[in-house]
């Protein structure tokens, strides 16, 4: 994907020679024990990698994933005691099982945010544990096929299980490492770290989150139809009870989340670990085990906050060092500001109509209309509460009028998502920078291109162009969260622009920043306007308001106070008292 | 070049037979392997420890016999091997154990029936034999050679429960039972109790079922299900909790209703109600009277050992985990005369030729070691077990009892 990249083996080949590294290691195990661990080492990995999938990227953490591996291991042993279904099939439909249950539990589930979400997973394996006791399903054992053993998965020697298990693993590595850098991967990391911002960014949060969880069910799903057959004992609490999602979520935590070799890392070193210290202490000390494997997980995660991986990355390279693009990257071609077109034709763009919110007693906004003709660039000033932000809130979706309509380009898009309305053209920045800081910035800015591209690639081309805009292709691969505030409020800008927006509303974007930096961003904003780009603008820095903007609105006490000139509005009386006077009176006192 | 290979031959050959017969010679000292898998941490270590405690008594007691007189006085010897607390460590338990320990000849385990259904998935494809007081009936309905299961299954118990019942009552109070109440939670293991006792022995047994409640554990008051008790005032109460608080709700809600001490006839499954905890976390006079059907416990064959036992523990009695631990013991050994050879194969054939109604069978109700085809062993019964002065004493039947019923005369 990287130009860099190229030179170097790609993640592929990295877990294609880990495959073969673990596949000669198992050839050479004898011991039927350590067959068996060679088995489990593979399935905890891709538990962790099934749970990393959807609370890794996403950042929405799942207590539950025991019910799809459990919904999984209860398939493959009904379907083979009562229909003498071979896990060869039962195995995969188990994956499509899971998928389902991931769908089902999606839907409701990802109507709650954070610790609420994480708690309402919880109750799934819960419930579903006594649903199988009350089906009566407490011990089910899968029968010994002494004629056809290949066709029910029991081998008489265990390697077969450890290869299988392996090549689930690396079936489950190299699609999370596929999916990682694509599409899928960026939209679930935004979401995971701005999940607003994301979708004012023009990503369907939910229809993300749901591919997320239905792919993570089915490989929890495979994976516990597989385990069933090497377990070949299924109780509810074995394959629906705490320590499997707890085992899913210490793998991918003490590995790494939000990596392919993190839940990878975790299996390797945690389940032999667990097992050696069961075998030697264990008879021993009865208990002791559980000390030391509880002290070494508390003692890494002390060192190591996120994880084994990371803390190696930052080990070998640092991250977030200072990299600029490397020279076959598009030329960073410096256009000249062009001179605004005539905004001839002055359609209304955007139009309002006694707009109204209110939250409880406090009326945000009341009954405001205006409207924002094509190509016009629109400063909406007033005192702090003045319900300036709520409007821009209002507009793209965020939260939906009491009352009143908004047109976009004539159509009414009140009660849209705010991705929809970001993907019909309207695109915003923040008035505090909401930037994906663990991502870099070219992948900020490619997040906010998927919304017109159909695919990668495209997204990646759009990417560039708007960060040769805004003057940032130099900073192409930095992490967002080292970024100066100029930089940040630029980067927001190339977001939006990457969305292909006719309309942008920008809040606050020249706050906080120093007379140099202002002329800098406001150039850029002008370029914009000079491409055709409606601007709402939000700011409160009168004298580059006035040489920027073409007609003010302001607002006080969330109502329409006055609209007109940048002339009219300076001198008008009711502005002065409301807001510019106010204002200088309390920069006097 | 012919004459050195051939030297080296004779060399190899001499020191291959020099080493066999040295091995050999060590082979006949060498004690013979005997395995315990059990859960001995986790939330069930304390019946894992009861149990390694019973095994290292037997085999104690067997090795100052003279160990195994037909192997030369060979001595046994115990591995223990920790099924921790879930299927999965236990399965992982039984891999290693047959992969780690080849000599084993048998072994005994693994306390609850999912780790031993678990347990023997392994060791009947490592052709090791396991003994088993797991009552589940799926452990010898698969069709598996090399497990033996000591206890009458959970069916077999169910069904033999309500007869013996009636015999106990009417021999103790001189008239049978016409009424019946049951208050049960709704576990695996009261639910399959009662299934048999609905569906048909209440109407064989000319018994009416007046009252019948089922809770969900934990309860938070028993007082609407004792007020339906006594109210409807049933001659004898099937009360079947499985969690050892319920248990102590019920029979002080019992004897604030003035159903308790026996009062009101009370019987339940299982050790849960017989368990050394309860004694020490409610009065014990409330708990006189009640009694509890189990497949092993301390019965009048046993006194001598079980003091030892309590001596060595400071255990207030003999579970029945540490009765059919010690006793499988004293099978193995056995098995192990029969055969006259150490290895797991010929102690299969033993144990399945077995049929003994002396030496281990004294451990075992029943009185008779004894397995059929799918392992199970024949004429395996229930004890009855009474509270008798803060003490559960064996109660039936008459010829293993330690104590005579106490029942009520109306």
């Amino acid at each position: 994907m990287s130009p860099a990249g190229r030179k170097l083996p790609g993640p592929g080949f990295a877990i294609l020679l880990f495959g073969i590294a673990y596949a000669v290691a198992t050839a050479f195990v004898s011991n039927s024990y350590y067959q068996l661990i060679m088995t489990v080492v593979p399935v905890w990995a891709v538990m962790g990698l099934a749970w990393n999938l959807l609370s890794g990227y996403s950042g929405l953490v799942s207590f539950g994933h025991a019910a799809f591996f459990g919904l999984g291991a209860y398939f493959v042993a009904l379907a083979q005691i009562h229909w003498g279904l071979t896990p060869w099939i039962g195995i995969p439909l188990a994956g499509v099982l899971g998928g389902i249950a991931g769908l089902v539990v999606g839907l409701p589930t990802f109507r709650l945010r954070g610790h609420y979400f994480a708690l309402a997973m919880l109750a799934y394996p819960l419930a579903l544990l006594y649903v199988f006791e009350w089906l009566g399903y407490q011990e089910l054992t899968l029968p010994m096929q002494r004629e056809t053993p290949i066709l029910a998965m029991q081998f008489a020697d265990h390697r077969v299980h450890a290869f299988i298990a392996l090549g689930l693993m690396l079936s489950a590595m190299g699609l999370t490492s596929r999916l990682e850098r694509a599409r899928f991967g960026l939209s679930l990391v935004a979401i995971k770290q701005d999940e607003a911002a994301a979708e004012a960014a023009g990503i369907d949060t939910l229809r993300w989150k749901l591919k997320a969880i239905v792919l993570s069910g089915a490989l929890a799903g495979v994976v516990g139809g597989f385990y069933a057959v090497v377990l070949l004992v299924v109780t509810p609490p074995a394959v629906f009870g705490m320590l499997v999602s707890a085992q899913a979520l210490i793998v991918a935590m003490f590995g790494g989340v939000g990596t392919v070799w993190g839940p990878v890392i975790g299996a390797v070193v945690l389940v032999p670990l667990s097992e050696i210290l069961h075998a030697r202490l264990g008879n021993v000390i009865p208990g002791i085990q559980g000390v030391v494997y509880g002290i070494a997980i508390v003692a890494v995660i002390l060192m190591a906050p996120e994880g084994v991986f990371w803390r190696v990355k930052d080990l070998l390279l640092r991250r977030g060092s200072k990299q600029t693009l490397t020279p076959d990257g598009p030329a960073a071609a410096k256009t000249p500001i062009a001179d605004r077109p005539e905004r001839a034709d002055g359609k209304p763009v955007l139009q309002l109509r006694n707009v109204s919110k209110a939250f409880g007693g406090l009326k945000a906004v009341q009954d405001v209309s205006f409207e924002v003709a094509n190509g016009e660039i629109l400063g909406i000033i007033g005192p702090n509460g003045a319900g300036k932000t709520t409007l821009f809130n209002l507009l793209n979706g965020f939260i939906a009028p009491d009352q009143g309509e908004v047109r976009f380009e004539g159509r009414n898009i009140v009660g849209e998502k705010p991705y929809r309305i970001c993907a019909s053209g309207i695109g915003r920045t923040f008035q505090v920078v909401r930037p994906f800081r663990r991502m870099t910035v070219e992948q900020n800015v490619v997040v906010g291109a998927f919304v017109h591209s159909a695919s990668d690639s495209e997204a990646q081309v759009i990417a560039r162009a708007a960060l040769v805009e805004v003057g940032l292709e130099a900073h192409a691969r930095r992490l967002a969260g080292g970024l100066t505030n100029k930089e940040l409020r630029l980067l927001e800008l190339a977001r939006a622009l990457a969305g292909k927006p006719k309309l942008l509303l920008l809040d606050e974007t020249l706050a906080g920043l120093g007379g140099g930096d202002v002329e800098e961003v406001i150039a850029v904003v002008r370029k914009l306007a000079a491409k055709g780009i409606t601007i709402v603008i939000i700011e409160h820095t009168m004298p580059a308001m006035v040489r920027l903007v073409d007609r003010f609105i302001v607002l006080d006490h969330g109502a329409v106070l006055a609209t007109g000139l940048p002339t009219e509005i300076t001198r008008n009386p009711a502005v002065i008292d409301a807001y510019l006077g106010k204002r200088w009176r309390t920069e006097g006192a | 070049m012919n004459g050195i290979t051939l030297r080296k031959t004779l060399g190899l050959v001499l020191a291959a037979s020099l080493a066999i017969a040295a091995f050999g010679a060590a082979a006949q000292k060498k004690d013979i392997e005997v395995g315990l898998i059990a859960p001995m941490s986790g939330p069930w270590a304390r019946q894992g420890q009861v149990m390694k405690v019973a095994a290292d008594l037997a085999i104690d007691t067997i090795n100052k016999q003279g160990g195994i007189k037909s192997l030369g006085g060979a001595k046994l010897k115990l591995s223990v091997f920790d099924a921790g607390d879930s299927v999965e460590k236990a399965k992982n338990a039984a891999q290693r154990m047959v992969a780690d320990a080849p000599d084993l000849v048998g072994a005994t385990g693994a306390y609850l029936s999912s780790f031993t259904l678990a347990v023997t998935e392994v060791t009947e494809r490592a052709q090791l034999p396991v003994l088993t007081f797991s009552y589940s009936d799926l452990i010898t309905s698969r069709g598996f050679k090399y497990v033996f299961q000591t206890s009458a299954t959970g069916d077999q118990m169910a069904e033999a429960s309500l007869p013996a019942l009636m015999e106990l009552a009417e021999k103790a109070s001189g008239k049978r039972p016409k009424t019946v109440g049951v208050v049960m939670d709704n576990t695996a293991a009261s639910v399959a109790f009662v299934k048999p006792i609905r569906s048909t022995q209440l109407e064989r047994l000319g018994l009416k079922l007046v009252v019948d409640e089922t809770f969900t554990p934990p309860l938070a008051n028993a007082t609407p299900l004792i007020q339906k008790v006594r109210s409807a005032r049933p001659d004898i109460l099937l009360l079947m909790p499985t969690a050892i608080s319920d248990a102590k709700l019920l029979l002080e809600k019992m004897n604030e209703f003035g159903l308790g001490k026996g009062k009101l006839p009370t019987i339940s499954n299982g050790a849960a109600i017989l368990d050394p905890d309860l004694r020490s976390n409610m009065n014990v006079e409330q708990l006189e009277g009640v009694m509890s059907v189990v497949a092993n416990w301390t019965t009048a064959a046993q006194k001598d050992m079980v003091e030892d036992f309590k001596k060595k523990t400071g255990e207030p009695w003999a579970t029945q985990h540490f009765m059919t631990t010690y006793g499988d013991m004293f099978i193995f050994r056995a098995a192990l005369e029969a055969a006259g050879k150490a290895d797991r194969e010929s102690v299969a054939q033993a144990l399945r030729k077995m049929d003994l109604t002396n030496g281990p069978a004294a451990y075992f109700p029943g009185g008779r070691v004894k397995f059929d085809e799918r392992g199970r062993r024949e004429g395996a019964t229930l004890l009855i077990v009474q509270w008798q002065n803060g003490v559960p004493l064996t109660v039936y039947p008459a010829k293993e009892a330690l104590a005579a019923p106490a029942w009520p005369k109306q």
